[in-house]
């Protein structure tokens, strides 16, 4: 086990490698610079400015120059906004988004699993095809589309919620909401199918013969064993819901580091962009390796040798 | 695939079926499928025969109709300006199916291609193509993807004048279709990884099949063997893992417009005309509801389609 960890540990390094060099090269390609405004600057200004970034000196050093402040955890100047650092930038809206991200995941996995789990046990009744269609709404309804009818239900008409922004307890249930249904409704969908496959097993069967009350065997037996592939969406889900605060940030006006992306690839402003992209990409790589060692935990057949 | 005749003695319920039959057959009998199916095609219909069914012009609206509610001449109201809703909705369609598509088809294409080469040279092509696959996957899609749509909008799309050689023609391209062509790359080159893993496996297990090594040892060439033998057992199941892949690419589609990073303004995608009617949605509420039913009923009738395909071709999950 503690071998696995460390050769994905390891294999992280390719990667931020690959995703860093790819961000690179593609920002620097984009024309336009930092300092591109309506009115041109003065050539002499413009010199001193890209000197003071370094963005005259050739590519190459500059990417191994980010590279080696960013595995210091420096993730440099903010070019856009002069006088902070990114690391401050970071440190400001990074909370923001991922406050807004760990609430909708709690949300879509403390409703969703256990609509799955009751779905499943009441297969074919009414409650069930009543939650796998809300489900299969979920699913279908996207972001963008959700966001503004849940403004207009509850901010504008029954004025129970803020409309947009960012501050107050009350301002994070509705972007939540507009972010979580979809893996919501995965998450059910996925439970209840596993759980569907696994109440199948002998030892369900066997379980039930011995006379353990019902509950305990769809919860204890069942569920258990049912969990896996529900982790395996797990990961992938948080850094999902992660990304997708991108556009819900844009809808609800939060701000986070999703709407922050947008305008810094507007602004041209390279470290940022760099910064983020990277930062994803780690999240990434770290809710994979959670959803690996949990196999482990979960199932004590899988073994990593 | 020939039609068996019925053999005169022969019950119909002995006939053999092939798993495309009986799949169908499964498919029709889906209530639900067969409903999102025909909401589809509605919706399909509309799109490709949009300009015999949108009353109205979608790029000139009149003046005193903005913002204008229901009414007999614009059963669903008009936009900011004055363009009539439906006929932009109907518009709407044909840009969001297009992207699903067409955006489907060229991460098929790539994905299929990438697989099949990993897949049938084996070894260390094999291991470094996959690997970088592997490295891809953690690369957060929705970014890429938007690192992407600017680089082509802001090197090819913004610069205005007509420009000669490859730059140009591609930016010209991007604006006979609204913007539409950088879109469907966009959706292509990031979204083309799963393909490439799936094509991989099943070569890979058709590549240790008998009749494939019976094939080689006769002396078949490569390239007849890849034709004949591995290319059709890839290409059904690669079709349809792809084909429930659209409603992903639609809504790729619709984020990218949302945040101006889509089509070009006068194109009515659904994307966009809800961030247009976003920002008017206190008073007019009906700019945003109508794109934002379209989209979502277009999605719903697809993944139930889509779940249906899937049962259908996959009878272990449905048994009950």
């Amino acid at each position: 086990m503690f071998q696995f960890i460390l050769r994905r540990m390891l294999w992280t390094i390719p990667v931020i490698f690959v995703v860093s060099a790819l961000t690179f090269i593609l920002m620097h390609s984009v024309p336009g610079s930092p300092f591109t405004r309506e009115r041109a600057l003065p050539a002499a200004i413009q010199k001193n400015l890209e000197a003071k970034y370094h963005l005259d000196d050739p590519l190459w050093k500059q990417y191994g120059e980010y590279m080696w402040g960013f595995i210091r955890l420096d993730f440099g100047p903010s070019i856009a906004y002069r006088a902070r650092t990114v690391n401050e930038i970071l440190a400001q809206q990074w909370p923001v988004t991922m406050t807004l991200g760990a609430v909708a995941f709690v949300f879509a996995a403390c409703l969703g699993i256990p609509l799955g789990i009751l779905s499943a046990v009441k297969q074919n009744t009414l409650i069930d095809h009543s939650s796998m269609v809300v489900a299969m709404l979920g699913v279908s309804i996207p972001s963008i589309a959700l966001g503004p009818f849940l403004i207009w239900i509850f901010a504008l008409k029954l004025k129970w919620l803020p409309v947009a922004t960012w501050g107050t307890p009350a301002h994070i249930i509705l972007p939540a909401l507009t972010l979580s249904t979809f893996y919501l409704s995965r998450f059910a969908r996925i439970t209840r199918a596993s759980m569907l496959q696994v109440t199948r097993e002998e030892y369900i069967v066997t379980a039930r013969a011995k006379g353990i009350r019902e509950s305990v065997v769809n919860l204890k037996h069942a569920f258990r064993n049912a969990l896996i592939p529900v982790t395996t969406i797990a990961g992938p889900a948080f850094a999902d819901i992660l990304t997708g605060s991108l556009v819900v940030e844009q809808i609800f006006g939060i701000p986070g580091i999703g709407k922050y992306y947008v305008t810094s690839i507007g602004n041209r402003d390279y470290p940022v962009i760099m910064a983020t992209t990277l930062i994803f990409a780690l999240l990434i790589i770290l809710m994979n390796l959670l959803v690996d060692i949990s196999y482990a935990l979960l199932d004590p057949r899988i073994r990593y040798n | 695939m020939a039609r068996r005749k019925p053999q005169s003695g022969e019950q119909t319920s002995d006939k053999p079926r092939s798993l495309g039959r009986d799949a169908m057959r499964r498919l029709l009998k889906n209530r639900a499928a067969v409903a999102g199916g025909a909401i589809l095609l509605v919706i399909v219909l509309a799109a490709v025969f949009a300009d015999f069914v949108a009353p109205y012009s979608i790029t000139e609206g009149n003046i005193r109709n903005n913002y204008a509610g229901p009414s007999a001449a614009h059963p669903l109201g008009c936009d900011f300006m004055g363009r009539d809703m439906l006929s932009r909705l109907i518009f709407g369609a044909r840009i969001s199916l297009s992207a699903g598509l067409i955006g489907a088809l060229t991460a098929f294409v790539i994905g299929v291609t990438f697989g099949l080469i990993a897949g049938f040279f084996g070894g260390k092509t094999d291991n470094i193509m996959m690997r970088f696959v592997d490295i891809m996957y953690s690369f957060p899609t929705l970014l890429l993807i938007i690192l992407l749509m600017v680089f082509f909008k802001s090197s090819f799309s913004v610069s205005g004048v007509a420009e000669g050689g490859f730059r140009g023609a591609l930016s010209n391209i991007d604006r006979a279709t609204g913007g539409m062509f950088f879109i469907f790359l966009g959706i292509g080159l990031t979204s083309w990884l799963g393909m490439a893993r799936l094509v991989r496996g099943m070569v890979l297990s058709v590549r240790g099949k008998d009749y494939v090594e019976a094939a080689r040892a006769v002396g078949t060439p490569r390239s007849q063997i890849l034709r004949r033998h591995v290319l059709p057992n890839v290409l059904g199941p690669a079709i349809v893992a792809q084909a429930l892949q659209i409603p992903g690419f639609i809504l790729y589609e619709a984020f990218l417009s949302f945040i101006g990073l889509g089509v070009n303004p006068p194109t009515p995608s659904w994307g966009m005309m809800l961030s247009e009617g976003y920002v008017a949605m206190r008073s007019h509420f009906h700019l945003v509801l109508w794109p934002a039913l379209a989209i979502s009923i277009t999605l719903f009738a697809f993944n139930f389609l889509g779940d249906g395909v899937r049962d259908a071709f996959d009878p272990r999950q449905t048994r009950r």
